[in-house]
Formats: C-alpha cells, sequence, structure tokens
C-alpha cells in the first residue's frame, strides 16, 4: 500500500481575494483504497482545500497555486472540460449541509439523473438501473415513491445519504466528504459513518474524510491528517495521533477529548477499519426510524 | 351676507310684476380652452386670443352673428370701389377709448399701417394681403379715411370684423381699447379677468350704457369634463361647441341649460388618394380617379345613420363644402347624396365591377379592399369609420380602419402620400368662400386629394380653378355667388371630398342669463355679450 | 384551497370552450350593428345590452375573450421565455456578461417604444387583415414587454448562483449550461409564473393603448383592450352597468390563473 504511487498527492497553497494565505503550501497524499482523515478547526480551510482539488475553488473566488496530481495526472494542467469529466466519475464531493446541497426543486430521482447523464449516455432504463443500485447500496429504500420526493420531504440523514448517492452514483476513485456528519444527530452520524466504512470496504474508494471531530474520524480512517495555520502539521495513523501526537497543536487537540474506558488507542485493532461491527443491521435500524 | 342675498330675493319679487327690465351687474363665467397666447389683437391666431379680442376690441364693421349680414360698428358708414381694391370709411364721432383717448379717423390708419406692415407677421394682416405691393392709407380729414390695396381683395368689407382698432397715441397702446369689456387682470395657466369698459360707446333702448355685465372671468381649463363639472356646480355660465355625448350627458341632469342650434360649419368628410405618385397599385388608384366609384361610395353610406347613431341626432348629412348654417353661401339647390346600395352597386356594375358572393371585384378581377385611415382618439371618427365598414361591407367592398397619431397620419396625408381613403373633419370659421380658396385650388398644397399639381389633373379641377379665381376677381356678391354655387355642384356631382355630416352646434347657457340668443358662428354663445344680463334669481346664484 | 383551485381551474375550461363555440354561443356576429337600439340595456335579445354602435355586448365579449385569452398568455409565455433567458443567464453567470444584461434591460426600459412603435406601424401596410394585426400586436407585445421581468429573474439567478446544490451538481461534473437548466431554472419557477401572470392582465391593457397607434386590434375585431376602453364613457356605464362585465372577467379570469398555477409544490 505504501509503496504504490499515491492517488493524490498535491501541493497547494490558496488566496483569497481579501484573505491570502489560507492554505501555505500545503502537501498531502492518498492511496488507493485509502481512508484519510483531514481535521482542522473551523475556518482552517478545510472546505477550501476540498473545493481546490476539484479545482472547483473560482466559484468561491478563490485563487489556487500549486499542484494537483490525481491518478497520474495534474489536475492543475487540465481543461474544464476535462475536469468536468473527471468531477463525478472519478472524484466525489460531499458537501457538509445535506439541505442546501440538494436542489429544493428537482425531485431527488431528477437530480440523481441529472448526475448519472453528466457521465453516462443511455436510456432512462439504464439510469434507473444505478440509481436504484446506489439507492440500496447507500441503504435507501430503492423505490419509486421515494424517489419521487423533494429534498424537503427526507430527514437530514436520508439527505446526506442520496447526497452520498450522488457522489458514488460513477464509483470514483476518491470521495471527498467534506464535514458529511456536522449535521446529523450522534446516532445517525455514526451510521453514515459506517456507510462510509462499507463503501470503502466494498466498493474500494478511497475516502478524504474532512471533519473538526477528531473522534468520529478515529474509528473510519487509516491515518489522519492535521491541518493547522494553512499546513497539514501532522499526518499519521490513528495509534500515533491519540497515542504519540507530535505537534503542539495536535496535543492540544488530544488533550480536549473527553477520556472513557472505550477509548483505548493503544490497541491495534484500530488499524483495520473494516472490523467495525454488523453495519447491516445499522442500515435496516436507520430505514425505520426515519420519518415519514 | 345673508342679509344682502334676502334684500336681492325681495327685490326680486317686486320687479317681477314690471316688465322686464336688464339688470346691471354681475360676473359672467366661462373658460378658455387653452391659454391665451396673445393680448394684441394683430397677432391673434387661434381660440383663446380671439375670444379675447372679440370682447375687448372695437371694429369697423362688425359680422353680426345671427343675420350674418354687416353692421356698422366704429364706421357708421362706408363704401368699396375699384372692383374691391379700396375701401373708405367714415368713422364714428365722439368715441373714447377705456383710457380716454379720443377715437379718430387717424387711429384707422394707423391700426390698418401696423397691420399691414410685413414685419409684423399678423395672421389678420395675412388676410388682406392677395397680392405683393404697398397699402396705401390716407386721412382727408379726422372723420374719413381711405385704404387701398394693390390689387382686389375677395370678401374685403368682411375680413374687417377681424380689425380691431388700436389708438395710434394712447399711452397704453393696444391696451386702450374701443371694445366693451378691458383686461383687468391676467394669472397666466389660471385666469383673464375683464371689468366693464366704463366709456364704451353703445347704449340700449333706454338709453342706459352697455355692457350690461361688470365683468367676465375667463377660467382657463383644457379638460372638458371639468368645464362640464363646473358648470354643474354653477361655477360657469357658458359652455361652447361642446361634444355630442356631454351634451346628452347634461341634457338629463339640466333640460333648461343645453341647446342645440342646428348644423354648423363644420364638417366631416372622407376622400380619396388620387395622387398620381402615391405608393399605392395602380388598380386601385384607378378605383380611386373613377367618379362613378366615388359616387358609388358616397351612395353606399347611410348618412342618415352616422348622424343619428354616431351623433345621437345632433348633426345633419351634409352635402357639400358648405353648410347650410352659412345663410348665403349654401347653395340650397343640392340635397345629400341619398343612401342607396343598390345603386350604388349597378353604378359600379356599370364601370365592369362584379359582385361575386359577398366580395366585389374590379374589372381586372382585383377584390375591392382599401384602409381608412383617421386620428385616433376622436371617438366619433372612430365610430363613424366602423358604420362605413359596416355599409361598404353590403356592396362587398372590405375596409379596414387604421386610427393613427396626428402627426402620423398628416405624415402620411400631405408628404408621403401613403394612404387610400382618409377620414377627417375641416372646421370652418369663416363664411366667405375665398377663405377655402386654398383647398379648392389645385396647385395648392391643401388640395388634399391631389396636392400641388402643376396643371390641374381633370377637367373638372380645371373648371373649379377658374371659377374660385373668377369668384376672387369680382366684388359684385350674387356674382360671386353663382360661380361658387357651381363649384359646389361640380363638387357634389365629382365627390373629391365625400361629405358625410355637419355637426350641429351644441353649447350650454345656464338659465340664469338673460337675453340669450345662441348662433352656430362663433362666439356661439356670447356674440352678443354687450346686452347679456343676469335676471334676478340668476344673480341670486351666481354671488 | 384545493376546492378553490378546481373551482378555479373548471371556471377557466369552462371560460375556454365558451370563446372557441363563441360562434355558436353568440347570438349575433360581433360586428353587426343594431343600429336601431345602440346603447340598449340587458335584455332577453342583448344580454348584457350594446354598445354605441348598437352591436351585442355578450357577443363581443365572447368574441373578444378568444381574442384576448389566447394571444395575452401567449405573448405572456413569449416575453417571459425571453426574460428567462436573458435574465436566467445573467444572474446565473454573472461578472460581465451579466453587467452587459443588465445594461441591456435598463436600455430597453428607456427606450423611446413609442417611436419605435410608430416607426412597425409606418413600415406594416396599411391593409393588414385584423387577423394579421392581431398576431403581430401580441407578438410585439411578447418581444418587447421581457425586459422588467428579465431583472427580476436575473435577480433571482444571482441569488442561486452560488447555493451549494449549484456547487453539488458542478462536483457531479455537470455542465454548466445543464446545470442553468436543470438545476437554476427549476427554482426561478415561482418568479416565471408571478412574471407570466402579471404580464398578462398588462398586456391586454397595452393592446387596447396601442390601438393609438394604429397598432392593436382593429375593427371591427373586439378585444378586451377594445372593450375596456368603451368604458371610459363613464355615463354610458352609470347608464349600463353590464358594460363593466369585460373588466369583472377580466379580473375573475387573472384571479383564476393566480390560483390554478401550480405554486411552489416542491416546498409543500
Ligand atoms: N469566498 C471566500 N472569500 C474570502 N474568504 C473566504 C472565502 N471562503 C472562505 N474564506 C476564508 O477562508 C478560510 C477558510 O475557509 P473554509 O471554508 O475553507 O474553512 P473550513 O475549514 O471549511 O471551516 P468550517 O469548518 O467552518 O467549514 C476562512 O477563514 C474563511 O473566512
Ligand atoms: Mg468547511
Amino acid at each position: 500500500m505504501t509503496q504504490a504511487t499515491p492517488l493524490l498527492s498535491l501541493r497547494l497553497s490558496v488566496d483569497y481575494p481579501d484573505k491570502p494565505s489560507v492554505l501555505r503550501n500545503l502537501s498531502l497524499e492518498m492511496y488507493h483504497g485509502e481512508t484519510l482523515g483531514l481535521i482542522g478547526q473551523s475556518g482552517s480551510g478545510k472546505s477550501t482545500l476540498a473545493l481546490a482539488i476539484l479545482r472547483l475553488l473560482h466559484l468561491h473566488r478563490g485563487e489556487p497555486r500549486g499542484e494537483i496530481w490525481f491518478q497520474g495526472r495534474n489536475l492543475v494542467d487540465r481543461s474544464e472540460r476535462e475536469m468536468r469529466s473527471v468531477r463525478g466519475r472519478e472524484l466525489g464531493l460531499v458537501l457538509q449541509s445535506p439541505l442546501s446541497a440538494l436542489n429544493p426543486a428537482l425531485r431527488i430521482d431528477t437530480q440523481l439523473e441529472e448526475a448519472w447523464r453528466a457521465h453516462a449516455e443511455g436510456s432512462r432504463d439504464a439510469a434507473r438501473k444505478t440509481i436504484l443500485e446506489t439507492m440500496s447500496s447507500v441503504s435507501l429504500p430503492a423505490e419509486r415513491s421515494f424517489l419521487r420526493r423533494y429534498p424537503s420531504q427526507l430527514s437530514v440523514g436520508q439527505a446526506q445519504r442520496v447526497l452520498i448517492a450522488l457522489a458514488i452514483l460513477h464509483r470514483p476513485a476518491l470521495l471527498i466528504a467534506d464535514e458529511p456528519t456536522s449535521a446529523l444527530d450522534v446516532i445517525t452520524q455514526s451510521e453514515i459513518l459506517q456507510l462510509f466504512q462499507r463503501l470503502n470496504r466494498e466498493f474500494g474508494i478511497a475516502i478524504l474524510y474532512i471533519s473538526h471531530d477528531l473522534l468520529s474520524v478515529a474509528s473510519l480512517c487509516h491515518r489522519i491528517a492535521i491541518l493547522y495555520d494553512g499546513e497539514i502539521v501532522e499526518c499519521a495513523p490513528p495509534s500515533q495521533i491519540f497515542g504519540a501526537p507530535q505537534h503542539s497543536y495536535t496535543q492540544k487537540l488530544v488533550a480536549a477529548l473527553p477520556r472513557g474506558p472505550f477509548l483505548d488507542f493503544h490497541n491495534d485493532k484500530l488499524g483495520s477499519p473494516a472490523s467495525i461491527a454488523d453495519e447491516d443491521e445499522c442500515a435496516e435500524r436507520s430505514a425505520k426510524l426515519s420519518p415519514r | 351676507m345673508r342679509t344682502h342675498r334676502l334684500a336681492l330675493l325681495a327685490a326680486g319679487f317686486l320687479l317681477a310684476a314690471l316688465p322686464a327690465k336688464p339688470q346691471s351687474g354681475g360676473e359672467l363665467r366661462f373658460v378658455l380652452r387653452s391659454e391665451p397666447k396673445t393680448f394684441d389683437p394683430m397677432l391673434v391666431d387661434e381660440e383663446a386670443s380671439e375670444t379675447i379680442r372679440y370682447l375687448t376690441g372695437g371694429v369697423l364693421i362688425r359680422v353680426n352673428r345671427k343675420t350674418q349680414a354687416l353692421e356698422p360698428e366704429l364706421a357708421v358708414s362706408w363704401k368699396v370701389s375699384e372692383g374691391g381694391k379700396k375701401i373708405s370709411f367714415r368713422a364714428r364721432e365722439g368715441l373714447l377709448f377705456s383710457d380716454g383717448t379720443p377715437f379718430t379717423a387717424e387711429d384707422v390708419a394707423f391700426t390698418m399701417q401696423k397691420l399691414m406692415n410685413p414685419d409684423l407677421h399678423s395672421p389678420t394682416g395675412d388676410s388682406f394681403r392677395s397680392s405683393q405691393g404697398p397699402v396705401r392709407v390716407t386721412t382727408a380729414n379726422p372723420r374719413d379715411v381711405t385704404i387701398e390695396f394693390p390689387a382686389p381683395v375677395a370678401g374685403l368689407e368682411r375680413l374687417f370684423d377681424q380689425v380691431a382698432v388700436v389708438s395710434s397715441h394712447s399711452p397704453k397702446k393696444e391696451a386702450a381699447v374701443l371694445g366693451p369689456f378691458v383686461v383687468a387682470e391676467y394669472k397666466s395657466g389660471s385666469y383673464v379677468l375683464l371689468k366693464r369698459n366704463p366709456l364704451y360707446w353703445k347704449k340700449d333702448a333706454r338709453g342706459r350704457r352697455l355692457p350690461y355685465l361688470d365683468s367676465i372671468r375667463l377660467d382657463i381649463q383644457q379638460n372638458r369634463d371639468l368645464e362640464l363639472l363646473r358648470f354643474k356646480r354653477n361655477e360657469i355660465q357658458l359652455i361652447n361647441s361642446l361634444d355630442a355625448s356631454y351634451f346628452e350627458n347634461l341634457a338629463k341632469e339640466a333640460p333648461s341649460a343645453v341647446r342645440d342650434i342646428g348644423p354648423s360649419l363644420d364638417s366631416e368628410q372622407i376622400w380619396f388618394n388620387q395622387v398620381p405618385s402615391a405608393p399605392i397599385p395602380d388598380y386601385k388608384k384607378n378605383w380611386f380617379r373613377s367618379t362613378s366609384f366615388r359616387l358609388a361610395i358616397s351612395e353606399a353610406i347611410n348618412r342618415d345613420d352616422l348622424c343619428r347613431v354616431v351623433f345621437g341626432s345632433h348633426a345633419r348629412p351634409a352635402v357639400g363644402p358648405v353648410s347650410p348654417a352659412n345663410l348665403f353661401w349654401f347653395d340650397k339647390s343640392l340635397q345629400p347624396h341619398p343612401y342607396d346600395p343598390q345603386a350604388a352597386l349597378r353604378r359600379l356594375q356599370q364601370e365592369g365591377f362584379r359582385l361575386d358572393g359577398h366580395v366585389l371585384n374590379d374589372p381586372g378581377g382585383h377584390a375591392v379592399e382599401f384602409s381608412v385611415v383617421t386620428n385616433a382618439g376622436n371617438k366619433y371618427r372612430e365610430q363613424m369609420a366602423a358604420m362605413i365598414q359596416q355599409d361598404l361591407e353590403q356592396i362587398g367592398i372590405r375596409l379596414n380602419i387604421v386610427t393613427l397619431d396626428f402627426p402620423s397620419l398628416i405624415e402620411r396625408i400631405s408628404r408621403t402620400f401613403d394612404y387610400e381613403l382618409c377620414l377627417l373633419g375641416l372646421v370652418n370659421v369663416d363664411l366667405d368662400p375665398s377663405a377655402q380658396m386654398s383647398v379648392w385650388l389645385s396647385s395648392s398644397s391643401n388640395h388634399q386629394w391631389n396636392p400641388e399639381q402643376k396643371s390641374p389633373a381633370t377637367s373638372w379641377e380645371a373648371e373649379i380653378d377658374r371659377l374660385m379665381q373668377a369668384q376672387a376677381s369680382t366684388n359684385d356678391q350674387n356674382q360671386r355667388k353663382r360661380y361658387f354655387d357651381q363649384v359646389q355642384k361640380i363638387v357634389w356631382e365629382q365627390q373629391p371630398f365625400i361629405y358625410l355630416v355637419n355637426k350641429n352646434a351644441l353649447v350650454v347657457i345656464s338659465p340664469a342669463l338673460a337675453n340669450t340668443s345662441p348662433v352656430v358662428l362663433r362666439p356661439q354663445t356670447f356674440w352678443n355679450v354687450e346686452t347679456l344680463y343676469f335676471s334676478n334669481q340668476g344673480r341670486g346664484a351666481s354671488q | 384551497m384545493k376546492f378553490l383551485r378546481q373551482t378555479a381551474a373548471v371556471f377557466l375550461v369552462a371560460i375556454f370552450i365558451a370563446t372557441l363555440f363563441a360562434g355558436i354561443l353568440a347570438p349575433a356576429p360581433y360586428a353587426r350593428q343594431f343600429r336601431e337600439s345602440p346603447n340598449a340595456l340587458p335584455s332577453r335579445i342583448h344580454l348584457l345590452g350594446t354598445d354605441e354602435l348598437g352591436r351585442d355586448l355578450f357577443s363581443r365579449l365572447l368574441y373578444g375573450s378568444r381574442v384576448s385569452l389566447l394571444l395575452a398568455p401567449a405573448a405572456s409565455l413569449l416575453a417571459t421565455i425571453i426574460a428567462a433567458l436573458v435574465g436566467g443567464v445573467a444572474g446565473y453567470v454573472g461578472g460581465w456578461i451579466e453587467r452587459i444584461a443588465l445594461a441591456g434591460t435598463d436600455l430597453s426600459m428607456s427606450l423611446p417604444w413609442l417611436f419605435l412603435l410608430l416607426t412597425v406601424r409606418a413600415v406594416l401596410p396599411l391593409n393588414l387583415p385584423p387577423a394579421a394585426s392581431l398576431l403581430i400586436t401580441f407578438g410585439l407585445l411578447g418581444f418587447f414587454g421581457w425586459a422588467a421581468s428579465a431583472r427580476v429573474i436575473c435577480a433571482g439567478a444571482r441569488g442561486l448562483r452560488n447555493s451549494d446544490f449549484v456547487l453539488q451538481a458542478k462536483a457531479c461534473g455537470c455542465s454548466s449550461q445543464r446545470v442553468l437548466l436543470q438545476q437554476v431554472l427549476p427554482n426561478l419557477r415561482p418568479v416565471l409564473y408571478a412574471q407570466f401572470l402579471i404580464s398578462i392582465p398588462v398586456f391586454i391593457l397595452t393592446e387596447a393603448n396601442l390601438g393609438i397607434l394604429g397598432l392593436g386590434v382593429s375593427e371591427p375585431l373586439p378585444s378586451w383592450g377594445g372593450l375596456l376602453r368603451g368604458l371610459e364613457n363613464w355615463s354610458a356605464v352609470q347608464a349600463n352597468p353590464a358594460r363593466l362585465a369585460p373588466l369583472v372577467l377580466l379580473f375573475v379570469v387573472v384571479s383564476c390563473f393566480q390560483l390554478v398555477m401550480p405554486q411552489e409544490d416542491f416546498a409543500s
């Protein structure tokens, strides 16, 4: 795993017109099938980084400099047209707030179909088939009536799953999830975390999991990167982050965690995240719990 | 205030037993429909200024608006000589201008010299200018004055009805007047106040100085609805030239105030475009130039219906260029073309037109269809057009109605000639046919159906040219009338203008006013302003 | 609410059918002048009375509804589509394109339309059949009536430009055009409906005023605008209040449109 060419390897600086140096020569590497947690406090530039990788930062008037090597190509050199074929097909993005990221005026099947058509051609049935498959893989009811709903008729957890379904419709090699659980209650949060884990395991999708919550990523990620002051100050497996934090900021983060008997990070078990128990059961539960 | 009014009422009861005796005093009010552009009687060229000139100016000869005959005013007598080139006046003696300056023949001479000065550009002066050359004015003595024009002027004496005499040496210039009223106050955009001229020379039969009224207040008011409303509120006592629809409206509320005084001088007419260079198809030009075609159209129009439906019977079918209201000049032998669609159709069939089903086709197989243009916003014209449309449909002709804003309409009928039929009205202020000279001469730009012809396009236009010239070059009124009757006859036969209706003159007069005698000639209601007075009841109401 | 909506729908359908069958339902041809009874009061023969020329007002209302009900919405649709394209693109793309588009709408709102329309009239032949002048009139209204709507729509689109779902759609690889058409426009639907609805009565009334320029629906064809112009004669209205029928009908129809139009059902 460590010897292969990285899936993603970047070196980036980002300026905003009225806020320069949000990211300062930040460098990061990710490998195929890896789950990387990116931790940083609010305003540290996590979302900026996510958008920069997709080369959508101009929408927020940010100016990135540097290089983004993804699957052997430098995305910075790609034309907009080439980027479009990368986005959604090889690189998926799940945004922070599930309700505003779904179009309130469109039924969810329309939105899913739109995303499907962005990279595929074919009949409605072909689209429908992929959509239904994806729906069940994110543990949503694969029913017509459900697909006909508008976002306002979904619970937040369901909306988040729809968003994930949108992002993985084309089985991207890398999924960037920008604080996907920050809007959710604890139970739903853990269900979504398990969903990500399963996607990673079943489809081999690498996940860049952005969060400001160290605990929630600990169980999911192979490695954790700490973003501070525009740079990655530390990047290591959870055991090391929790066991022997190097950087003073990381130390502060770890020290701020509530301590409990169930948290034993010295146990190497965490190195294999797949060991988390029975997520299918959880999925079922979530379907039942969801309102309507 | 209250006791004062009671006292007046009591006086009224007492006087009721006596024979009607004119009461002096009171203020007459009516509106000017536009701002008067000038108070100088020589520069008058619109109605508001003309009203003020009529009320304040003294003239040598007055056209009696009722009898339409000439009456001596400042001149006790006059004489036209040399075939209408020369006129001599004998001035009335012992008259004073409103400021006390005496009136002499010298003032007449001064007035005429000033009026005829080309630099003044007086519209009134222009009506005397029949040809180039100086006007010679001579005063033999303080009573006699002679004016000699370079060439004969048709209808010369009548023109003096427009000439208000100004003083040659009064320091107040044209503010010194010889008429019954003087301008006392003027507030631009608001009102003109006229006060009685205490030095006015006329007296009534009992020897009392005229006018009876103390003052006249003329409020400047464009809006006709407001004018009507103000009459209903008793704020004004007279309305001239009322619309038929307003008339009906008021007739319900105040039947004693409204008066229909019969056909006016104004006419409504249509005419076909006969301009050879007009941008319309040749076959259409052939229709429009055909006398039979024009006559057929005239016969197909139901003029009685137009009068009854559109004008609520306040109009008469029109015969020709002269309204029956013009007592002397109207040719009584002529009748309006009768409504007879069958005759019209026969006439067209003789010309080779064919009625196929509901469509009339010309000899060349073209369906007869043309458009009428008229000015937008004139309800009566729009309605007349709609009725004519229906009438012509009866003989298989399709008429399209196009309403245009006035400038576009004028552009089409007088510059581009891009029209086929036009519906417009003609406002006549002058009784004398010389005023219509520019309409009938084929070389004139106002010869609407085919203006500015190098030489007359048709023999009948040549004949009209000849007759118009002939009537202008003699001063024998009966001879002139014979010439102009022939013109009317030709127009009746040829129908270059298809006359539709003469609108009736409609006026409103408060019952409070006595001695009223409205006429069709302007200024309809107050032509006899000097003898108008408030009856007793009326005076109470007008306080 | 649902009941109201259904009633409105039934009413609209009824009016549409009535106007389509005007030829059968109308007691008299719309141009027929009963010259013996101008300004008649409502009676068994003339349900709403007659106009100044004795034309049956009920028949004219039926035919006038046909003209106005078909053409005003069509013109409004045209105007709204143009406005949606101009305003939508401008607001969505932003930057200098937005500035140019807004300058364009401002310009078109400040243009001396009077003179342009006069020019149009000058170019058109005088002998236009009524049907042609009708189509041209409403076509002109559609083509020229978009500017105000475009501004509103542009403001709406600008608000959506930075929304998360647009970002999400782009992150899914959707092209700009598709995002505009498939994501932004549906969100503008309520604005578009509103603009569409507002334009209908405006166009109906403007048509009446165009008559002054020799455009508009020409005699003897009736239109709501023309019939409403008849209301200027207030004394005639006082004499026969049934003359207000076109105004009432206009009001009712516009209200019904308002009720029937789909609301933002995605936010129910
Ligand atoms: N469009 C923008 N223009 C200017 N500055 C911006 C813009 N977007 C973000 N920033 C600034 O850049 C910094 C990083 O923002 P970013 O949204 O990436 O932070 P974040 O780590 O995602 O925070 P959060 O946890 O709150 O989502 C912030 O300080 C923010 O103020
Ligand atoms: Mg963020």
